[in-house]
């Protein structure tokens, strides 16, 4: 079961998050808002993703987060999109497939 | 002379006093409390995770036994009280949860196997401990729980527009029973559901609770999704009975849960077996052992069998459950013993998740650099 034991952001555009497991994943937050999983953004019959890099701008930013139930982050950004419940699984499988997290080692992230 | 009794003595003492859930000794849990000593009468609470915890007077015993055993030492009060762990999980906006501690789903994939009984009889052990419980009645479509309690009154609505739970006993309960006027039963699609489902979540006032356990209704729908993402849950409890299509359903239901991470507590089989009053044999009407093969089979604990008898029917259509009706019944037991072994798996988890984010709503300029 994967929970954050911790958030942290870290300068104004990466977000990072250190599991329960002690795996640090970052986050570019315009690469995770191009990961919207939700309907607006991803065809949900084909799972074609819908939205295009160039409809999102470099000054994207999270206006809010917030925990969804017990096994999701919501995002509202600040282009009013507010749809997206990026699951903890999903959001590790993005981390794990990107290759962008850093080990568990306590000093493996310099603040 | 006698000896002077000191505080560290005391704890010394103390430090032999085990919780068998936590396996770890009450002192170093940090359990005791208010320690006085007056000469050689010593007396203390012990603030355990939950008013339900099935060891209570196990501990006290040990309390008692142990430090009146020390020289000194001619009295010893000891006083049990208890302070939860707080609900840490989900949405933090819903402001109006805040006070409850352990919301706690109860459900089964299948209609019909018992859900609302074992509700209503949990709810009311839970509260013969000394927890403050609340039921809200999450079938939309079946609602029972006003039935169950024997309550006719609507709740009523506060200065503020929120609703406010009817008490019956000791119990705050919210059930869709309660605004069907004239039982013409609720026709409605899947957003009416799923916003009333909210309107309960965010809009009654509960106060404070210990439990608040939630009748769901059968199968993994509209109502299921909106409570898991709107209430904080945390845990569940599976209803199943022993045959196989209730089983498979059963593990239907707990895929859900496991699904949105949200803890399944363990397995409860109902109408287990029938006992004969002409010869005192089991029947095991239904097939045996199903509810405790799917437990096994999906690695969850087994809380329990609770058996077939027409009293449990008769107390829930009468609004008097089992558990109050006939306290020492076999149905009533198995009741009390599955209100123990939720309070004492919820504060196990409670204590393995402290420290986690499950519960955040921060705006981006909030979240703390390292």
């Amino acid at each position: 079961m994967m929970i954050p034991a911790s958030l942290h952001r870290l300068g104004d555009r990466t977000l990072l998050i250190t599991w329960n497991d002690g795996r640090r994943s970052q986050y570019d937050v315009r690469d995770l808002r191009l990961a919207c999983p939700c309907a607006a953004c991803v065809n949900e019959w084909t799972g074609e993703r819908t939205l295009r890099p160039i409809q999102v701008p470099e000054t994207i930013r999270p206006v809010r987060i917030f925990s969804v139930g017990r096994y999701a982050m919501g995002v509202h950004w600040n282009d009013g999109h507010s749809t997206g419940i990026f699951g903890y699984d999903y959001l590790r499988r993005l981390d794990e497939s990107s290759n962008s997290g850093v080990a568990a080692a306590p000093d493996a992230v310099k603040p | 002379m006698s000896a002077s009794v000191t505080t560290e003595h005391v704890l010394n003492a103390l430090r032999h006093v085990q919780d068998p859930d936590l396996h770890r000794d009450i002192v170093a849990l940090g359990f005791v409390k208010n320690l006085a000593i007056d000469g050689g009468a010593v007396r203390f609470d012990v603030e355990l995770t939950t008013p339900a915890c099935p060891a209570k007077e196990d501990l006290k015993r040990q309390c008692v036994h142990m430090v009146s055993a020390l020289p000194g030492v001619t009295s010893v009060e000891v006083t049990m009280t208890a302070q939860p762990p707080r609900n840490a999980a989900g949405g933090a906006r819903t402001a109006l949860l805040k006070d409850v501690r352990h919301i706690v789903a109860v459900a089964s994939g299948k209609g019909g196997v018992g859900k609302s009984t074992a509700t209503a009889n949990l709810a009311i052990a839970l509260a013969n401990t000394g927890a403050k419980v609340g039921v809200l009645d999450a079938d939309i479509y079946g609602p029972s729980m006003s039935l169950m309690f024997g309550i006719i009154k609507a709740p009523e609505i506060n200065a503020d527009k929120k609703l406010v739970p009817v008490t019956s006993r000791s119990l705050k309960v919210v059930s869709m029973a309660m605004f069907d006027e004239g039982e013409k039963g609720v026709v409605w699609r899947g957003p009416m559901v799923a916003q009333m489902i909210q309107n309960f979540v965010h809009n009654v006032v509960w106060g404070e609770l210990d439990y608040l356990l939630i009748d769901m209704p059968p199968g993994t729908g509209d109502v299921q999704l909106t409570l898991t993402q709107n209430a904080p849950l945390s845990g569940a409890v599976i209803i199943t009975t022993p045959q196989d299509v209730s089983v498979l359903d059963a593990k239907k239901g707990l895929r859900m849960f496991q699904s949105v991470n949200v803890p399944v507590l363990g397995i409860v089989e109902n109408m287990s077996y029938f006992v004969c009053d002409g010869c005192d044999k089991k029947h095991y009407i239904f097939r045996r052992g199903g509810g405790r093969r799917v437990a096994e089979s999906l690695g969850v604990p087994f809380l329990g069998e609770v058996p077939l008898e027409p009293e449990v029917a008769e107390g829930g259509d009468a609004g008097t459950p089992i558990v109050e009706r006939r306290p020492g019944s076999p149905a009533a037991t198995a009741y009390k013993a599955l209100a123990g072994a939720v309070a004492s798996s919820l504060s196990i988890l409670g204590a393995a998740q402290a420290g986690l984010m499950e519960s955040f709503d921060l705006q981006w300029e909030e979240v703390p650099e390292p």
